[in-house]
């Protein structure tokens, strides 16, 4: 039996986000304030600090370096066991070094990953009107 | 403002109990932890009436859906001094980073204030009979969750697996080189008569025939999850001279918390080593020593990588060597002269009883309780969870 993948459940704030997704757009939280970009959104913007960051999803690159990865042989989720093994990437992204990602390495777990690759953002389709921002080796 | 703890020397362990660790014990978890406690006021020359105050943490430390029961899963606080009849003039529980050190901040400080005169520290371990330990069966990815949760990212081995690779990679260390944390946490725990890995060493060969469960990290790199509970008294030093066993006196401590928000269960490298070069500061000023001054550091290994931070972060050896001092018998508690960092078998070596193996081995060692293992030591560092996530508390043999 083959259990559908885990989904994400959009939230007030974070459903800009996940409807830019759907359109394979990636997209960080820009305070109004100070401009920085953020992800996720807080409360606050972890820069300036401002109660009222009034933030809003706007599209970057999805360009970023590996800063660690992994490969998952086992699940800890109801969904997982089709898709085992599988490479997770940890990515700090050029659009804002500050703001990490972690996403699936689309490359398959013998691409030749290291610290330092430069990978850019892809998505996985789950279901109709729902992507997952995960990455690829930039060649 | 110094930074020095104004108690430094003023408040001792004067007793203690340590149950079985078990996979599952015949008991439930609220039994356990009544008659641990009433053992430890006891081991201190003491009676439950003496006892005015309370502290510890009931976290259950699972990624997994189990339902919480205060007395079944977890013991509270409260839930401990109503079941012992007592009502205490203190009883709070510890909700922040790094459970056992803050929970002895919060016994150390009562005792120092007089918010309570002594005070009993308890952890209770559980392992839920029903479901895998960290197996969630969520429908959806709902809060922080959404985040990292839809990508597979997910649990403490995702956790630990990043930063760990991330070390591998910088420094050059290879998963074969963590074999000599792993063997030595095990050696000392199959001496520990209560351990759930007594008479149970683990060898090299067994260690690298492990298959990796989230690269490079295999199930020899967790600590497992058992029931078990320990329970430590606290009193002034003053009163604890006057006790049966020799007290150990609270010099200091450190804690942690993390510097910047991040992803959930995101914890890389470098907010690993910088938090905890942050914390150690902290500890070395409140407790008025250095490195130089500690022969039992008792390090943290829930997870093995975390052994090497810790050495690290608290200047035990330079910044990107430890997988070389271990794997050189470094922290080998056979070998005179190296640095006994598990000499109580630790977490690895023991069962998930959280940061209560380092505390204890500190306990015992400096009061001259441990028996055939007993060891020269005058200063301890007990650890608990990761550098930058956690905290250590630093205990002496003398009031100094």
């Amino acid at each position: 039996m083959t259990t559908e993948r885990l989904l994400p459940e959009p939230d007030e704030q974070s459903a800009p986000f996940w409807t830019a997704a759907a359109d394979h757009v990636l997209t960080l939280a820009r305070c109004a304030r100070c401009g920085a970009m953020t992800l996720p959104p807080d409360v606050v913007c972890p820069r300036c600090g401002s109660t009222e960051p009034g933030f809003e999803f706007v599209p970057v690159s999805g360009r970023g370096t590996v800063r660690s990865w992994t490969v998952a042989r086992q699940a800890f989720l109801p969904g997982f066991e089709d898709d085992l093994p599988f490479v997770l990437v940890d990515v700090e992204l050029t659009d804002q070094p500050a703001v990490r990602l972690i996403g699936r390495l689309l490359d398959g777990v013998d691409a030749p990953v290291r610290l330092g690759a430069a990978v850019e953002v892809a998505f996985e389709d789950l279901v109709p009107g729902v992507a997952l921002p995960a990455f690829e080796l930039v060649p | 403002m110094s930074g020095r703890f104004a108690a430094s020397g003023q408040v001792a362990i004067t007793g203690y109990d340590q149950t079985p660790i078990e996979r599952h014990a015949d008991q439930t978890l609220g039994v356990l932890a009544i008659e641990s406690a009433r053992r430890a006021i006891a081991d201190a020359g003491l009676r439950v009436e003496d006892v005015d105050g309370f502290v510890g943490s009931s976290l259950l430390p699972t990624a997994g859906s189990h339902r919480i029961q205060d007395g079944v899963s977890i013991v509270s606080p409260t839930w401990l001094a109503q079941h012992l009849g007592v009502d205490p003039r203190y009883a709070v529980g510890f909700t922040g980073i790094g459970q056992i050190p803050g929970s002895v901040a919060l016994a150390a400080n009562a005792v120092a204030t007089a918010a309570a005169d002594v005070v009993v520290f308890q952890r209770a371990l559980h392992n839920p009979p029903r479901g895998r330990y960290h197996g969630n069966s969520m429908k959806a990815a709902a809060g922080p969750q959404q985040w990292t949760a839809p990508q597979g990212y997910f649990g403490p081995l995702a956790m630990i697996a990043l930063p760990y690779n991330e070390y591998l990679q910088r420094f050059g260390a290879r998963r074969e080189d963590m074999a000599a944390v792993v063997v030595e946490a095990r050696k000392n725990g199959a001496r520990i008569p209560w351990s759930y890995w007594h008479d149970q060493p683990l060898t090299e060969e067994q260690y690298l025939d492990s298959s990796t469960l989230f690269d490079p990290v295999c199930r020899f790199d967790c600590d497992i999850p058992v029931d078990g509970v320990a329970t430590f008294v606290f009193t002034s030093a003053e009163r604890a001279r006057d006790l049966p066993h020799p007290p150990v006196y609270v010099a200091g401590y450190g804690m942690s918390a993390l510097a910047r928000p991040r992803l959930p269960l995101h914890w890389p490298l470098d907010d690993i080593l910088d938090g905890g070069a942050e914390m150690a500061r902290r500890l070395w000023s409140h407790a008025g020593i250095g490195p130089e001054d500690v022969d039992l550091p008792q390090v943290y290994d829930g997870f093995s990588p975390f052994v090497w931070f810790w050495l690290e972060v608290l200047g035990f050896c330079p910044s990107g060597e430890a997988h070389r001092f271990v794997a050189e018998g470094g922290i080998d508690s056979d070998r005179p002269g190296a640095l006994p960092a598990l000499s109580g078998g630790g977490a690895l070596g023991n069962g998930r009883m959280h940061g209560i193996p380092q505390m204890l081995e500190c306990y015992l060692q400096l009061s001259g309780r441990a028996g055939a293992r007993q060891r020269d030591a005058n200063v301890g560092v007990a650890c608990h969870s990761s550098p930058h996530f956690g905290g250590a508390v630093a205990y002496t043999r003398d009031p100094t």
